[in-house]
């Protein structure tokens, strides 16, 4: 019996090696050949230049400013989407009349594809008729220019993408708010705790290795995320909201440069890469022993 | 189930390995199939229903008359070259297929991809700065010239006895005069500023207009010249007034909100081709009488302009090649006006013949909007008529001035100057750098 379960782990792990080759190592490495050629289109002859296009990558403040863009635009949502993400599992995770409702309600912008979401937005924010101007014009405020100034479309778009994906963060505390024990709230009640001290000494670490995956999750999904930025804005204006995926999107297949594009893409990586390391060396999910 | 308790007949074992068998041995007899049922591969980037209609139709005939099977794959214009490139690297290039952009045409034929149509080409006459020849070959059929001018209301225009505008400054007034606040606010023009195609096919005429060029004929980028500088100044100073007339939020707007806000009265001017008249027919039919059309003006009243488009089909490089050329031969003889009568006012033909050939002329919408047909055929015929865009400048075909369109150079330029209120010395300045910067990869 134990060589048949050895065969079954094999296969399993042959497979799932077999599809991270195909699908993540073959295009990751294809990227990086790119990455040293130069080539107007993905069906020119493309010719070698070895270093070069890093180079001149690196020494565009075009890619800095993407850099610094994709950080400040990771940054913000993921604390935002944390807190509010946070905030709501706690409400909805107190006994209260139609709960369940409340709670798929709070899922539902999760639900919704991205293209939806962005168009929705757009629409509501419209300058001229957008609900969410308009109302703002009744009450006196604005007008607000949404994506018309370089600061306020990054807003925007945080504000968006905190909108789509706080529920994630919120079910995920939620399910990790149900499974700490009542007794321990309990036990600090009975030894005078208030309701902060519950939350900052059980609570949150309580929550911690929950909070770390969700942390880590959304920073890669943040730091990669393409389709809400390009619905919104397009990484515009003037740059604003331009970040490496977009970065290396356009000069990949709009503006005839694929080994650049590809070159933005290989540092994004690594810069992705970077990050994960440090945040795992700061927080690790494993206790040590 | 036990021996004792088999049933007799057809088990569950054998029909299963019977069902193996005989779709293992159906495939057999398909290679001579296919060998009878010649087949084209079409990729048509005109998504709307009637030119997907006018396809279908034009392909069953063929497949009637010649034997050929044409199957049509329709993608969004935008999507059109990354299809096209996929599918070549994918090992099966489409023969016919559709082309938005003069640089892509340019990179297929420069690797090789394309098969050269100048004969069929040169069967007719064309239009002036349509036809893009390649190292002396033409590889693409035009079907539609996508001129952009301006639209105004001729209405409000008449109630507040307005001149169309001959220059800048008039066309300034008149949009500020055309104003209007409270609860019918209502725009003195509009426009986009965002870093997109509509901007760049929309939002430059009056530059154009100023006769400013990109490059000369020796590539030599001249719009890094004083004499371009200040004249593209000037006209940031002029476009930097004439946004205090327009709605908010333009840098989100593309093409579709611009019809739409033109039909639902919120601007008085709007840039668009024929496709406002269509839409107005079906979206404002109360305006489809109240519009008026005038190409883009100069500063002096000397000169006008109009911005550029295309839109054609290329044949790749296939062992279709041949009957894809007779194909598009026979298509450009027999249905090519269906086709243009699939958005009968917005595909302007870029072949002559077209204008005087009475099957198109009897199309019900270009009847009866013949006075704006003859406008946009005036478009090509006046001598003082600027036609230019930022993609086609330059003597021939080439990346660099793609690669200046791509890079936002100019609507970056608008946004320095009406969203960063930045001087426009340097606005022009900033896209020079821009331009170097994309020419120089």
């Amino acid at each position: 019996m134990r060589s048949r379960n050895d065969w079954v782990i094999w296969a399993f792990l042959a497979a799932g090696l077999a599809v991270t080759v195909a699908f993540v190592l073959v295009p990751v490495g294809h990227a990086i050949v790119l990455s040293l050629q130069q080539a107007d289109s993905f069906i020119s002859t493309p010719r070698f230049v070895g270093l070069a296009n890093y180079a001149r990558v690196l020494g565009e403040e075009a890619f800095w400013r993407a850099a610094g863009n994709g950080l400040i635009y990771s940054g913000l949502s993921i604390v935002l989407q944390v807190l509010l993400g946070l905030g709501f599992a706690m409400v909805l995770n107190e006994a209260f009349p139609g709960q369940r409702l409340v709670r798929g309600l709070a899922v539902l912008p999760y639900l919704l594809p991205t293209v939806v979401v962005a168009l929705t937005f757009q629409w509501m924010t419209d300058g001229s008729f957008g609900i969410v101007t308009v109302l703002l014009a009744e009450l006196g405020l604005g007008p607000i220019p949404w994506f018309e100034r370089p600061d306020t479309a990054m807003a925007s778009v945080v504000l968006a993408s905190v909108w789509l994906w706080t529920p994630f963060v919120t079910i995920c505390v939620l399910a990790g708010l149900q499974g700490i024990p009542l007794s321990l709230y309990e036990a600090a009640r009975v030894d005078g705790a208030g309701a902060f001290a519950r939350f900052w000494h059980i609570t949150l670490p309580q929550l911690r290795p929950v909070l770390t995956v969700v942390v880590l999750l959304r920073a890669i999904w943040m730091f990669n995320k393409f389709d809400i930025i390009w619905l919104l804005t397009k990484g515009g204006p003037l740059g604003a909201t331009e970040h490496l995926p977009i970065l290396a999107y356009k000069r990949a297949f709009s503006q005839f440069d694929v080994g650049g594009g590809a070159a933005v893409a290989t540092l994004s990586f690594l810069i992705l890469t970077a990050l994960v390391m440090l945040y795992f060396r700061l927080f690790p999910l494993e206790e040590k022993r | 189930m036990t021996q004792g308790t088999r049933r007799p007949g057809v088990g569950r074992r054998t029909l299963i390995a019977g069902g193996t068998a005989a779709a293992a041995y159906a495939g057999l007899p398909m290679p001579a199939v296919h060998a009878q049922v010649r087949e084209l591969r079409f990729l048509n980037a005109e998504p709307g229903i009637d030119s997907v209609r006018a396809l279908r139709v034009a392909a069953a005939q063929y497949e009637r008359e010649r034997r050929v099977k044409v199957v049509i794959d329709t993608v969004p214009p935008g999507d059109a070259y990354t299809r096209m490139v996929s599918a070549i690297r994918g090992g099966r290039p489409y023969d016919i297929g559709t082309l938005i952009f003069v640089a892509h045409v340019l990179t297929l034929a420069n690797e090789g991809q394309l098969t050269p149509i100048t004969e069929l080409v040169n069967k007719h006459q064309w239009g002036k700065r349509i036809l893009f020849p390649i190292n002396g070959q033409q590889y693409w059929y035009m079907y539609d010239y996508n001129l952009c001018w301006l639209f105004y209301r001729k209405d409000i225009y008449d109630q507040l006895k307005l001149e169309p505008p001959k220059t800048w400054a008039q066309l300034l007034e008149n949009s500020r005069k055309t104003m209007t606040e409270g609860a019918t606010r209502r725009f003195g023009y509009t426009t986009p500023i965002g870093s997109n195609d509509a901007t760049n096919w929309m939002s430059i005429g009056h530059l154009w207009a100023e006769d400013v060029k990109l490059f000369d004929d020796n590539w030599t980028l001249v719009f890094d010249t004083p004499e371009m500088r200040r004249k593209t100044a000037a006209w940031l100073d002029f476009f930097g007034e004439l946004y205090k007339t327009m709605p908010p939020g333009l840098t989100q707007v593309t093409f579709g909100n611009i019809l739409a806000q033109f039909a639902a009265e919120q601007a008085v001017h709007a840039p668009y081709a024929g496709r406002m008249i269509e839409f107005l027919e079906q979206r404002a039919p109360q305006l489809a009488d109240k519009y008026g059309m005038m190409p883009y003006p100069d500063s002096s009243g000397a000169r006008a302009a109009v911005n550029h488009g295309y839109d054609g089909w290329v044949v790749g490089k296939t062992p279709m090649a041949e009957e894809a050329v007779r194909f598009l031969e026979w298509f450009s003889d027999a249905h090519y006006i269906n086709f243009l009568h699939s958005a009968p006012l917005h595909m302007q033909p870029p072949r002559l013949d077209v204008y005087d050939d009475a099957r198109w002329r009897a199309h019900p919408l270009i009847e009866k909007h013949a006075e704006a047909v003859k406008v946009m055929q005036g478009f090509l015929e006046d001598p003082n008529i600027i036609i230019r865009s930022i993609d086609t400048d330059g003597p021939a075909p080439d990346l660099r001035p793609a690669k200046i369109f791509e890079a936002w150079s100019v609507p970056e330029m608008i946004q320095n100057k009406v969203l960063r209120n930045m001087p426009s010395d340097a606005c022009v300045e900033q896209a020079v750098q821009s331009m170097r910067r994309a020419i120089a990869t």
